[in-house]
């Protein structure tokens, strides 16, 4: 790389010798360029002549010299500051102040059905624009978000690369739908993120509250964030830009077992090898990215083209994907600019292979002196119970898939007279699945007892909006008023088809041929897994309508409407109406303090709503079964009374600067959720099942987020611009249909089902980790509890979480009472660092490994291998779950650091720009923790065991358990380049 | 141009806003309540064992399945809470949250899972028959096999948790006593004799034999039922329940026992009325998975690794006589072998077990818990495995079967004329004979108890019968004495009295002492 940095440093200034050469020179300017913030000197600004390719930049002091023509006019420009034109005259000493664009009030908000400026806003909004995201192996939009945004806990634990994050906007907002924020790319509400690569993001704005979000209606309950994609320019021209990195993710942290001989030790068997199982099944995983743009386009026509590719592989071997992602978009101007047409498609192609996390799992568990292969060249195994060897799971089987997603949407904007615009958008997603998995007749895991195990999955979702609205602005003398209204209609369906089928004749053809299955000749429906589905269609009417009122450009109000059907709903509940309102005071236009630059309170508040994610939950629902011959049975009485979840927020926030240094803003908020959709425990012998969907109770959230920026904290040259996001909530469960007390996430096999971890309780906290308090061994080696109530007698098993007078108590929060993000970016020359620490404080997890592993169990010893941690109590002997494995895990962590060299080029030349980066994620973490990974687990997706297939759905009122299939840390380290042509 | 977009635009709006505004959710891939509540009769000819009969009422019928002798439900609360079948904590294994070990002991808790699986599934049966019987055009014959069903269904309710809500539609009702549910399980039964077929069922359907066989159990445990002394009039009345079916002539002992169980029993002479398990259409039988050892797969084949939980304990197993054929049939105990008959080896097994790896099922077991051995245990063999055993096991499961009959009139004969009742020996001794072993000498009701616990062992019938014989608070293996009489009824689950709290006068409440 050295060498073709090198050649770039000649080739510019040759190039830049070129340019001033060919200058006609009559005048000469020199001066200085400092910045607003501290009057410090900008080095690398960019100064050109306008209408020439004549430029320079700042030397190291921020001076200048520069040769124009007669009446030239210079534009000065530099990233973070907004560009500035002046005209020489008859100077020949020219200094100029640039304005820092931090606290910049002229910026222009994204925000649903339109844009606002900045100032403007009256709810809790966070934008983020490609400075502020994270770098380094990002292949995942969440990840560029993840720490920066208070009150928005972005976690993928570990870093599977095929799996996606668990995104909560401050906190749980819903108990059983739609927890994930709202999606709104390019205006396209409901998108996938998953069409979207990371290299085409332009910025992403998050709207925390309801008065935002009310104008999504029913989805807009958990946020919504808007994703607005990189576009041509149409000053002319046409610019190239490469981006690219290669990274090498290695494993970060790995669970502490014993040792062959310490395991030989404790009275474990002997197998006579010695293998690190952990290291059998992990590698360096190395990843490519490249990334190629082409912008351009006249005042009319403006397009981009990009594609990206992402060769991606993980820490666990085999685990990973190729994926290609195309994107394209055009924006065209018609009729006087009264017309203006947007188009945008995005296509991916994504191959993966998911490996088997399972791997990892078996790698804690199994006999350290096991060997990979007996000398015949077979897998070693032992038929015991949860029992796999796992470099046999990684090689004899196969687990991989194919994802499509294609969208498109055209907008239309009309100018019909002055101040009314219409607008119509339209727009289609598509998502195609196809996945296979194949389990060898040799391998124990899945496939020996089914003489070859093939399982086909394929699915293809659909989603169209259709969108129109009109929105009429007109000032009034010191009244500005805008106002919009419209209509949205959106409809999504679902299919897919899975085949599950045994008993190949060999292994050769996998899973390509399930015609070969011997389970077809059994006709035994529980050999052949054979199913299909296909949604209704589910469709979302709904109109709005939105009004923005500034008075004297300094108190701002916007009120919205939307009302909205879904066919989700009961018959008598479908349409629900979502209003929201927003007042914003601009105090220091008035209040006019001395050294205070801005000073803005808002208060808001809004109504949104939350879907259940299944369809049919109102209805009846009848279901065929061949059991005892064949019969349709009401399998679950509907409710037509199923109405809207609903979540009422008000927040209060103040934004403020100071100095012309400090700049940030404070939200505080209350939301209350009410009506959650949840399955809820129902009389049988009246609905036909134990459960049934019902407006099942309510929650409350109370939360406060600060951000604070300081401008730049000058050290000679060096410039250090350190800023810190934080966040604090904590929810509570007002009311619940039926048990009002409850526990969940059940630990499981061996041994310890009917063993619940969390307590879920009305007018209590959400996320209590519960159980009995170890206090000792007995002489048996079983544990000694604490009697809580002392009443004299322990009632602490598991089973008894319920019961009266049980000697069960809070061992923990499973949701962290402080997250924070710390960014810290320095500047010097050319050169620019990114530091970013993440912590969470208050949370613990249960950790479930030590649950299971840590006691040295004589039963056990010899089908799976010890955890060994220092929290470990000598002498007991028998695994039973109890505050012994709840660990507080408060973390700080050096996420993201990065440092990256740009050579600027002359914007006319050739190169705009070079810029080299190096970047590490996952640096490291500070934690008493002793599992793999401090970070919260926001919902648990349960307990899976010998070899059982994992459930695809997670109770989202059971955080803080760590279970024992997570994918390992990985410590990652990029090196990047990009190109500006 | 201006016009044209400006119509465009404004008919496209119409247009889409026009097209859009029917919100019905039509499902797709689910049957609505457009269904037709019957029988199509689609999966009768592959069913490997027998088919079952076309006539609407397999919805209610395949409940049966659920329950009865799969873990977690009736069955495992029937057994574990009886002296003959223990699940041992074997270690890290097993464990569970102690619920079984507390049912063991007789601390029976309202928030076990299987306790309210038991509940669930025996409802989830009730309400389907309820759907049926709603259908007015229902003929008087399938009327009849509903009736005996929802009260088959009812009786293990009675007897379980005594004090249950007697829906007999989807509309709620409040809570019976158990004397109430007592009367409403034998007025049904009694509604539902004239009509159900004199001869043979159909396969997996009731006749008049099944309602009588029935009876003659409640009559049985009248006076458990109703909470009063016993009288002599429900035991005339069980013998002549009983008489009816051994007077129908249909049934007999069967010539082997182990036939009975086994997983070609398909219309035993000795069944009644049974829970028609069928690997392919009658899911739910999964005993081998819940008794055997991991390496057993080995044995027999199976498709899946069974599970090490459930097994007998010694002085039940020593309860029979070696000649006892039901011995050899019941148990699987002593050294085990693959298919090839090479020893099979526990790889985990516990340094002190002087077996070492080989895996020996020893009647005898080390302790209940913490570190049961793994191998410890005869283990549950009466629904006996075929080779290559799927999880879901084939063997018809006896509700009501004809040796149970006798012993039932052999009993109601004791109760009302003594021990010492020749018919009541004959009766007795009939079974015995069947089993390799001679006259039951002398007669008593210990002896008579002890009987029937090697006829009828894991057939669900343990609890009640030693509820019966007054024996349900004596100490066993690893289970002290007690003398809590409220023991007699399980707890009303947590979970229904949750699920009724808003509902006034059909909240459920907790049995007495709970």
């Amino acid at each position: 790389m050295t060498k073709l940095y090198l050649f770039v440093r000649r080739y510019l200034a040759v190039m830049m010798m070129f340019g001033a050469a060919s200058a006609f020179a009559q005048q000469s300017v020199s001066g200085k360029v400092t910045s607003s913030d501290d009057g410090s000197a900008i080095p690398g600004v960019n100064i050109l002549e306008k209408g020439t390719s004549n430029g320079t930049v700042t030397d190291a002091d921020g001076n200048y010299t520069i040769s124009v023509g007669a009446n030239a006019t210079l534009v000065f420009s530099f990233v973070g500051y907004a560009p500035q034109e002046v005209a020489v005259g008859a100077q020949t000493s020219l200094n100029v102040t640039l304005q820092s664009d931090v606290t910049a009030l002229s910026e222009v908000v994204v925000v649903g059905y339109g844009t606002q400026d900045k100032k403007e806003i009256t709810s809790s909004v966070a934008t983020l624009s490609t400075k502020d995201f994270n770098v380094g192996n990002i292949n995942d939009p969440t990840q560029l978000l993840q720490g920066k945004v208070a009150g928005l806990s972005i976690y993928n634990r570990g870093g599977d690369p095929n799996s996606s994050a668990v995104i909560r906007l401050r906190g749980i907002s819903t108990v059983g739908s739609n927890v994930q924020p709202l999606v709104v790319i390019d205006g396209v509400l409901g998108a996938s993120l998953d069409n979207v690569d990371p290299n085409d993001i332009e910025s992403i704005n998050v709207l925390k509250d309801g008065s935002a979000a009310a104008i999504y209606g029913s989805r807009g309950s958990s946020g919504v964030i808007l994703v607005t994609t990189k576009r041509g320019s149409g000053k002319g021209g046409l610019s190239i830009d490469y981006n690219g990195y290669v990274a090498a993710a290695s494993v970060a942290n790995s669970i502490p077992v014993m040792t062959a001989s310490q395991y030989v030790a404790a009275g474990g068997n002997n197998l006579g090898s010695v293998t690190d199982w952990q290291k059998e099944v992990t590698r360096t995983g190395v990843s490519n990215v490249h990334n190629i743009s082409i912008a351009g386009g006249s005042q009319q026509t403006q397009f981009r083209i990009s594609s990206n590719f992402r060769n991606v592989n993980g820490v666990l071997k085999k685990s990973g994907f190729d994926q290609i992602n195309t994107r394209a978009s055009l924006t065209h101007t018609a009729l006087n600019d009264k017309l203006r047409v947007d188009v945008n498609m995005s296509f991916t192609n994504r191959n993966s292979n998911f490996s088997f996390n399972e791997a990892l799992r078996y790698a804690v568990l199994f006999n350290p002196t096991a060997p990979v292969r007996f000398n015949t060249g077979d897998y070693y195994q032992a038929i015991l119970f949860d029992n796999f060897n796992p470099v046999a799971i990684l090689e004899q089987n196969v687990n991989e898939g194919k994802r499509k997603n294609l969208n498109y949407n055209a907008k239309v904007d009309y100018t019909v007279i002055d101040n009314l615009t219409v607008t119509v958008n339209y727009g289609q997603q598509f998502e195609s699945v196809l996945n296979g998995e194949y389990y060898s007749r040799n391998s124990l895991f899945r496939g020996l007892n089914r003489g070859g195990l093939a399982r086909r999955y394929t699915s293809d979702r659909s989603f169209t909006l259709f969108e129109g609205y009109a929105t009429y602005s007109k000032k009034f003398d010191k009244i500005d008023l805008s106002a919009t209204a419209g209509y949205s209609y959106q409809e999504d369906q679902f299919e897919d088809i899975f085949l599950s089928l045994g008993n190949f004749p060999n292994d050769q053809l996998g899973y390509n041929a399930l015609e070969n299955s011997g389970d077809i000749l059994s006709g035994n429906p529980n050999l052949l897994g054979i199913s299909s589905s296909k949604s209704p269609i589910n469709k979302i009417i709904a109109t709005f309508a939105r009004v923005n009122l500034t008075y004297d450009n300094a108190i701002f109000f916007n009120a919205s409407v939307r009302r909205e059907g879904s066919t989700k709903l009961g018959a008598n509940n479908r349409y629900g109406v979502f209003p929201a309102a927003g007042l914003g005071v601009d105090l220091n236009k008035y209040l006019q303090i001395d050294r205070v630059d801005n000073l803005k309170i808002r208060i808001g508040y809004g109504v949104t709503g939350s879907l259940p994610t299944d369809s049919g939950v109102a209805q009846d629902l009848y279901t065929y079964s061949n059991q005892g011959g064949g019969s349709i049975t009401r399998q679950r009485a509907g409710n037509p009374n199923l109405r809207w979840e609903e979540k009422a927020e008000t927040n209060v926030g103040i934004d403020f600067g100071l100095w012309g240094k400090l700049s940030g803003s404070l939200d505080v908020y209350t939301r209350s959720v009410k009506d959650f959709v949840s399955l809820v425990p129902t009389q049988v012998a009246q609905v036909g099942a134990p459960f049934q969907f019902q407006n099942a109770g309510s929650l409350k959230t109370d939360g406060i987020e600060l951000n604070l920026t300081y401008a730049s904290l000058q050290f000679g040259q060096v410039r250090w611009t350190p800023g810190i996001v934080l966040s604090s909530y904590k929810s509570t469960l007002e009311s619940i249909v039926g048990a009002s007390t409850q526990v969940r996430a059940n630990l499981g096999a061996p041994g310890q089902n009917s063993t619940n971890q969390i307590r879920v309780a009305v007018g209590e906290e959400i996320g209590q980790i519960w159980g009995p308090v170890f206090a000792g061994v007995n002489t048996d080696g079983t544990p000694k509890f604490a009697d809580l109530n002392g009443d004299g007698t322990i009632k602490a098993a598991p089973g008894d979480a319920l019961l009266a007078g049980a000697d069960f108590k809070k061992l923990g929060n499973g949701i962290p009472t402080m997250e924070i993000g710390w960014r810290n970016q320095v500047n010097y020359k050319n050169w620019d660092m990114n530091v970013f620490f993440r912590a969470a404080f208050g949370h613990s997890l249960v950790n479930n490994f030590r649950a299971f592993y840590e006691p040295i169990d004589l039963g056990a010893i010899n089908s799976y291998n010890r955890v060994i941690t220092n929290k470990a109590v000598a002498g007991l002997t028998s695994a039973q779950y109890s505050s012994l494995y709840v660990e507080s895990a408060d973390f700080l962590r050096l996420d993201n650091m990065q440092i990256g060299y740009t050579v600027k080029g002359n914007p006319n030349s050739m190169f705009k720009n070079i810029r080299f980066y190096i970047s590490g994620q996952n640096l490291f973490t500070i934690t008493s923790y002793s599992g793999i990974d401090p970070e919260p687990v926001l919902q648990d997706p349960g307990a899976v065991d010998n070899g059982g297939f994992a459930s695809t759905t997670s109770d989202v009122l059971a955080p803080g358990i760590d279970r024992r299939n997570n994918y390992f840390t990985a410590r990652t380290y990029t090196f990047g380049l990009s190109i500006g042509l | 141009m201006k016009h044209i977009l400006k119509y465009t635009l404004v008919s496209a709006l119409i247009v889409g806003g026009g097209a859009c505004t029917n919100l019905d959710e039509e499902l797709k891939g689910d049957f609505a309540n457009n269904a037709p509540l019957q029988n199509p009769g689609v999966g009768v000819k592959n069913n490997v064992n027998k088919a079952t009969p076309n006539d609407g009422l397999s919805g209610a019928f395949s409940r049966v399945l659920n329950g009865t002798a799969n873990h977690g439900s009736y069955f495992s609360v029937q057994e574990i809470s009886s002296d003959e079948a223990v699940i041992t904590q074997k270690g890290g294994d097993w464990f569970d949250g102690g619920i079984w070990l507390s049912m063991h002991k007789h601390q029976f808790s309202s928030t076990v899972g299987g306790i309210n699986g038991a509940w669930n599934d025996t409802y989830t049966g009730i309400f389907q028959c309820n759907e049926l019987l709603a259908n007015a055009s229902i003929t008087a014959a399938n009327k009849a096999q509903l009736r005996f069903l929802r009260a088959y269904f009812y009786w293990r309710l009675l007897d379980v948790f005594g004090r249950v809500k007697l829906a007999v539609s989807s509309s709620d009702v409040p809570q019976s006593d158990r004397p109430t549910v007592y009367a409403f399980v034998e007025s049904e039964l009694l509604a539902a004799l004239p009509d159900l077929p004199a001869g043979k069922a159909e396969y997996g359907r009731a006749n008049k034999s099944a309602a009588n066989a029935l009876l003659s159990r409640l009559y049985l445990n009248a006076n458990i039922y109703k909470g009063t002394a016993p009288d002599n009039a429900d035991y005339d009345k069980a013998i002549a329940a009983a008489d009816e079916v051994i007077n129908s002539g249909l049934y007999s002992l069967s010539p082997e026992y182990k036939d009975v169980f086994s997983p070609a029993n398909v219309e035993n002479v000795e069944h009644i009325f049974v829970a028609p398990f069928d690997e392919v259409t009658g899911s739910g039988m999964n005993i081998a998975q819940m008794t055997l050892h991991y390496p057993s797969q080995l044995t027999y084949k199976l498709a899946q690794q069974p599970w090490n939980g459930y097994s007998t304990m010694e002085e039940f197993y020593n309860s029979y006589d070696a000649a006892d054929k039901r011995k050899a049939a019941n148990f699987i105990a002593g050294p085990q072998k693959d298919v090839n008959g090479n020893p099979i080896l526990d790889l985990a097994f516990d340094k002190g077990d002087t077996d070492g790896p080989e895996i020996n099922y020893t009647p005898a077991i080390n302790m209940l818990a913490p570190n049961g051995s793994r191998q410890a245990g005869a283990r549950l063999g009466k629904f006996s495995f075929k080779l290559g055993q799927n999880p879901e096991m084939d063997n018809d499961f006896p509700l009501l079967r004809y040796a149970e009959v006798l012993l039932n009139k052999a009993e109601a004969l004791c109760r009302k004329n003594g021990y010492g009742d020749a018919t009541a020996a004959t009766l007795v001794n009939q079974v015995r004979t069947r089993a390799g072993v001679g006259a039951l000498t002398p007669l008593t009701a210990g002896t008579l108890l002890a009987e029937r616990g090697r006829e009828l062992f894991i057939e669900s019938l343990r609890r009640t019968d030693l509820i019966r014989f007054g024996a349900w608070g004596n100490a066993w293996w690893e289970k002290t004495a007690h003398a809590d009489a409220y023991k007699i009824l399980m707890p009303i689950p947590q979970e229904q009295i949750n699920a009724t709290s808003g509902l006034g006068a059909n909240k459920l409440t907790q049995n007495p002492g709970y």
